[in-house]
């Protein structure tokens, strides 16, 4: 069988390096930083663990159908999306850290939940297009006899 | 007195409205994805989601005066261009060679001519007058959101998945090649919106939000990877603190004696 000869450091950074490239020329093209980006990064980070945390509690309880159905790790994960919630709070609220051009700390979470929904539907659509079309460069392929017999 | 009172209740009247015709529907959809997927309620599931899905589609008429429902009059506008790609992907995997479900070759190229229709459209979309507009004739705010993302991402899966098709399998360079040059032309769709100007926004424009569309790119990888991990701390706790199960007893004399008698049974008999 032959080995992967690519890591999945490599992988990763075959993904990054596309978006690096194109920063890169838009630096050389004279812009700077966009001041807001270290808000939107922040602001990524701390909507998206919570919204995954949420998906993933859902999921719990296909867990719990197979453990007798545990209390622990349901409020374990409520716990986390807990301090998820008060960082964002945190950040927010104190000293214009995370706050965008929104109005105030509730104006500036809703608009993160929106945010995410549209940049979340722009990487779903280019997951279905580079997934679609990897597989379909795969099942394009002329088929062949795996063994003697087949033939 | 009386006047903030009454911009108060008509804040109230306004938060209840994106609430009810918004918020809510927002919250349905994925409700109803997780009775379908957990078989609790299928058929019911389908539908909550559904409505969900179109109330959040037709917000922007339903509840003009909430700024949110620029996103719901953004996925409504992106909606078709979309449904074609999957159509046309599906058509592209499905033409080929596949044990199950295989379409009509002709599906392959139809797929392929679909695919790129719906990425003119989107181009159309910014560089000509297919652009989502909002209230009074202006661009919705979240088209320059989601377009860089859409090309920033899609150049950058598409690269990871030529270097993973040439990797993990055999003679898979000419595939490889193929999907490295859908990664170039993506990045080339990009390059051209950062040097020319789109129908209702600048190239200036662009480049600033291709900076924030990287950023929510990197947080939201980083965002999920955080909650994946605390998700597994969480599970592997809880499976650590469970106590050992207890060894059964050993077999007493009578169990023994009926094994012996069965194993003799089978591997007895008299020599012929």
């Amino acid at each position: 069988m032959k080995q992967p000869s690519a890591s999945w450091k490599l992988l990763a950074l075959a993904a990054f390096l596309p978006i690096l490239v194109l920063v890169a020329i838009d630096v050389s093209l004279g812009d700077k930083i966009h001041p807001e980006s270290f808000k939107r990064f922040g602001n990524a980070i701390l909507t998206s663990y919570v919204l995954m945390g949420i998906i993933l509690i859902g999921n719990l309880f296909f867990y719990a159908d197979s453990r007798h159905r545990p209390f622990a790790p349901f409020v374990g994960m409520m716990f986390a999306i807990a301090i998820g919630i008060l960082i964002a709070w945190a950040l927010i609220s104190n000293d214009d850290l995370l706050l965008e051009a929104n109005s105030g700390l509730r104006s500036q979470m809703l608009s993160n939940v929106v945010h995410m929904l549209v940049s979340g539907t722009a990487m779903l659509l280019a997951a279905v297009l580079a997934i679609g079309a990897t597989f379909a460069m795969i099942t394009g392929r002329e088929r062949r006899a795996l063994f003697e017999e087949e033939e | 007195m009386f006047i903030n009172r009454s911009v108060a209740v008509d804040t109230m009247d306004s938060m209840l409205e994106a609430a009810i015709w918004f918020w809510i529907p927002l919250i349905l959809v994925p409700i109803g994805l997780w009775l379908t997927i957990s078989g609790k309620a299928k058929s019911f599931g389908k539908i909550l989601s559904l409505s969900g899905l179109i109330l959040v589609f037709i917000s922007s008429w339903t509840v003009p005066s909430s700024d949110s429902t620029a996103a719901g009059h953004l996925l409504l506008s992106v909606l078709a261009p979309s449904l074609l790609l999957a159509y046309g992907i599906h058509g592209m995997i499905f033409g080929g060679n596949v044990p199950v479900g295989k379409l009509d070759s002709t599906a392959r190229w139809s797929g392929t001519f679909a695919v790129f229709i719906s990425l003119t459209i989107l181009c159309l979309m910014h560089w000509y007058n297919f652009t989502p507009l909002w209230r009074d004739g202006e661009i919705n705010p979240y088209w320059i959101v989601f377009w860089p993302t859409f090309l920033l991402c899609s150049t950058s899966l598409c690269s990871a998945s030529a270097l993973a098709l040439v990797s993990f399998g055999d003679n898979r360079l000419s595939e490889s090649m193929k999907l490295a040059s859908l990664s170039v032309m993506m990045a080339g769709i990009a390059l051209s919106a950062m040097i020319f100007d789109g129908y209702l926004t600048t190239s200036e424009e662009f480049r600033d939000y291709l900076w924030l569309a990287a950023a929510d790119i990197l947080g939201t990888v980083i965002g999920v990877m955080l909650a994946i991990g605390a998700f597994a701390i969480v599970i592997w706790s809880y499976e650590k603190s469970l106590p050992i199960p207890n060894n059964s007893p050993p077999p007493s004399k009578d169990e023994i004696k009926h094994v012996v008698s069965i194993a003799e049974s089978h591997i007895g008999g008299e020599e012929e």
